[in-house]
C-alpha cells in the first residue's frame, strides 16, 4: 500500500551539547498503521514524533507526506493532519468549552459539539461541567480531554507522545478503546510512545524499536515480541540471550 | 543658573559615591561613567539645540529627529539579542511612532512648525517608544519561555503562528503600555513630570507648563499604544523558524 507518511534518513542530535539522538531512521506508515514506538529513555523518541509534527527540526533527512516533502506543505496543514499529543497535556486559557471549540475557531469551521461529547463521554468525562476552567482539572483530566481536542482535528495520524501514562488505570482503558474504536471508524493511523510493552502489544501492528540512535527493528508487533532479531532488543524486552523467546 | 552653581551639583554624585563605597555596591566606576557622559552629552546637546534655535531653518531638525531614532532603535535592540534584524523592526516602529504623533501635533496646529517645539517633543516620544519597545521585548521573552507549551499547543493543532502567539503579543504588549497609563493615573500627585518642573524653574507659568505637560503625557498614550502595536505585528514571526516551529527547537 502506498505510504500515507515516509521518514527518509531521518537524524537529530540535541542542539546544546551535539549528542546524536538518532540518526538515518527511515520508515513508511500506512494509512491506518498502528504503530508502537519502544526503546530505552534518552532514545529520542518524543523528539522524533515532535519532527515528525514539525514542532521540531530535523537536521538532516526529510519526511513526506502523501508523497510530499514537508518542504512543500504549509505546516499548519501538515500539522492539521498530523497532530502531536503531547506527554504533558496543556489547556488553553480559558474554560473547557473554550478548549473544545478550539480547533473550529483556529481552522474556521463549524463545531461538532455532538462529536465532542460523545468523545468526552467515551473518555469517561461525560458529566465534565464545560463551564469549569481548564486549568483546575487533574492531569489525568486534562489528559483527556486533550486527546478529545486534537480528535476534533479528525487527523491522518495521531502522534501520541506517552499519551496514557498519567492515566489511572481505569481511564487508561478508556482511552485505549476510545483510540481503538476511532482508529476503526476514521481509519487514522497512529504512533504511539510508550514504555508499557503490553499497552504496545494490545494497541499496534507493528512495531519501531529505537536503540543506540538507530531504528533498529522496523517489524509486526507479533514478531518483534515473540522473535526480536537484535540483542538490544531482547535485552529490552529481557530476554535471555540466545535462549528461548518469551512474553516480556 | 550659574556655572559655579553646576559645579556644586556634583555633591549629589558625591553622595552617591559614598553610599556605593560605604556599602561595597560597586557601583563607583559606573557612577563616573554616567556623571562624566551624562554631564558631556546634556552639554553638548544644550549647544545643538542653541545653534539650532538661533539658526531658525526647519529642516535642520531632520538630522536630529534621525539620530534621535537611531540612538534608540540600537539601544532598544538590546533587549532582542537573537531575534534576526530584530533592530529594523524597532526602527520602523519608533520611526512610525514620531512620524505619526508629530504629524497630528502639526496638522491640529497644536505646536508650531518650529525646532524649539519638535525637538524636545520629539525626543520625549522617541524616548517613550524606546522605553515600550524594551518592555515589550523583555516581556515577550518572558511570555515564550513561560508559555511555550501553549504555544506548542496551538501550533499542534494546525494554528498558524500568528494565531498560536496572539495572546502572548496582546499580554506583552499591555505589560508594555501599563508604566505609561499608570503615569497618566498618578502624574501631579505622584511626582512632577521634569518637562513641566524645567519649564516652571526655568521661570515659565505653572498653568503654562501643565498645558504642555498634558499634551505630552497624552501624546505619550497614543506612542505608547502605536509602539507595541506595530512591534508585535513586526516582530511576532521572529520568534518562529522558517517552518513555523517555535525558535529554539533545532533548525528545519
Amino acid at each position: 500500500m502506498e505510504p500515507i507518511l515516509a521518514l527518509d534518513r531521518l537524524s537529530k542530535s540535541i542542539p546544546e551539547s551535539g549528542r546524536s539522538l538518532f540518526a538515518n531512521v527511515s520508515a513508511q506508515v500506512a494509512a491506518g498503521d498502528r504503530i508502537a514506538v519502544l526503546g530505552a529513555s534518552g532514545q529520542g523518541k518524543s523528539t522524533l514524533l515532535k519532527v515528525l509534527s514539525l514542532l521540531v527540526g530535523a537536521d538532516r533527512g526529510d519526511i513526506r507526506l502523501e508523497g510530499k516533502s514537508f518542504e512543500q506543505w504549509e505546516p499548519k496543514d501538515w500539522r492539521s493532519k498530523v497532530v502531536y499529543f503531547s506527554q504533558q497535556p496543556y489547556m488553553l486559557p480559558g474554560t473547557i468549552e473554550s478548549n473544545m471549540t478550539a480547533v473550529s475557531r483556529l481552522h474556521r469551521r463549524e463545531f461538532d459539539r455532538r462529536l465532542a461529547e460523545e468523545l468526552l463521554s467515551k473518555l469517561g468525562l461525560g458529566r465534565l461541567d464545560w463551564s469549569k476552567e481548564a486549568e483546575t482539572l487533574s492531569g489525568g483530566e486534562k489528559q483527556r480531554v486533550a486527546l478529545a481536542r486534537g480528535l476534533l482535528l479528525k487527523p491522518d495520524i495521531l502522534l501520541l507522545d506517552e499519551t496514557t501514562a498519567s492515566l489511572d488505570a481505569n481511564s487508561k482503558a478508556l482511552a485505549e478503546e476510545t483510540l481503538l474504536e476511532w482508529h476503526r471508524r476514521e481509519g487514522s493511523a497512529a504512533i504511539w510512545v510508550t514504555h508499557d510493552p503490553e499497552q504496545a502489544r494490545r494497541m499496534s501492528e507493528r512495531i519501531w524499536f529505537l536503540s543506540d540512535g538507530k531504528l533498529q527493528e522496523d517489524t509486526a508487533a507479533e514478531s518483534f515480541f515473540e522473535h526480536p532479531v537484535t540483542a538490544a532488543a531482547r535485552a529490552y524486552l529481557r530476554l535471555p540471550e540466545g535462549g528461548p523467546s518469551s512474553c516480556p | 543658573m550659574s556655572l559655579t552653581a553646576l559645579g556644586f551639583t556634583l555633591v549629589f554624585v558625591a553622595v552617591a559615591l559614598f553610599i556605593s563605597m560605604w556599602q561595597k555596591l560597586g557601583l563607583e566606576k559606573d557612577l563616573f561613567v554616567g556623571t562624566i557622559r551624562s554631564a558631556v552629552q546634556l552639554l553638548a546637546v544644550g549647544y545643538v539645540l542653541h545653534f539650532v534655535f538661533r539658526s531658525d531653518r526647519p529642516l535642520v531638525v531632520i538630522p536630529i529627529l534621525w539620530i534621535m531614532i537611531a540612538v534608540a532603535t540600537w539601544n532598544a535592540a538590546k533587549r532582542g539579542t537573537g531575534l534576526r534584524r530584530v533592530w529594523l523592526r524597532i526602527g520602523i516602529s519608533i520611526f512610525a511612532t514620531e512620524f505619526v504623533t508629530m504629524g497630528l501635533l502639526l496638522a491640529l496646529g497644536i505646536i508650531p512648525l518650529s525646532a524649539q517645539y519638535v525637538i524636545p517633543i520629539s525626543g520625549m516620544t522617541i524616548g517613550n517608544a524606546m522605553v515600550v519597545s524594551s518592555l515589550f521585548l523583555n516581556q515577550m521573552k518572558r511570555e515564550i519561555a513561560s508559555a511555550r507549551g501553549e504555544v506548542e499547543t496551538l501550533l499542534s493543532l494546525g494554528a498558524t503562528p500568528r494565531q498560536a502567539i496572539h495572546d502572548l503579543l496582546k499580554r506583552a504588549a499591555k505589560s508594555s503600555m501599563i508604566p505609561t497609563i499608570d503615569g497618566m493615573k498618578t502624574v501631579g500627585i505622584v511626582q512632577l513630570p521634569g518637562m513641566m518642573t524645567g519649564m516652571i524653574v526655568a521661570g515659565a507659568s505653572p498653568l503654562e507648563a501643565v498645558r504642555y505637560q498634558i499634551l505630552i503625557m497624552f501624546a505619550f498614550a497614543s506612542s505608547a499604544a502605536l509602539t507595541s502595536i506595530l512591534l508585535s505585528m513586526l516582530t511576532y514571526r521572529l520568534w518562529f523558524t522558517k517552518r513555523h516551529a517555535l525558535d529554539g527547537n533545532g533548525a528545519l
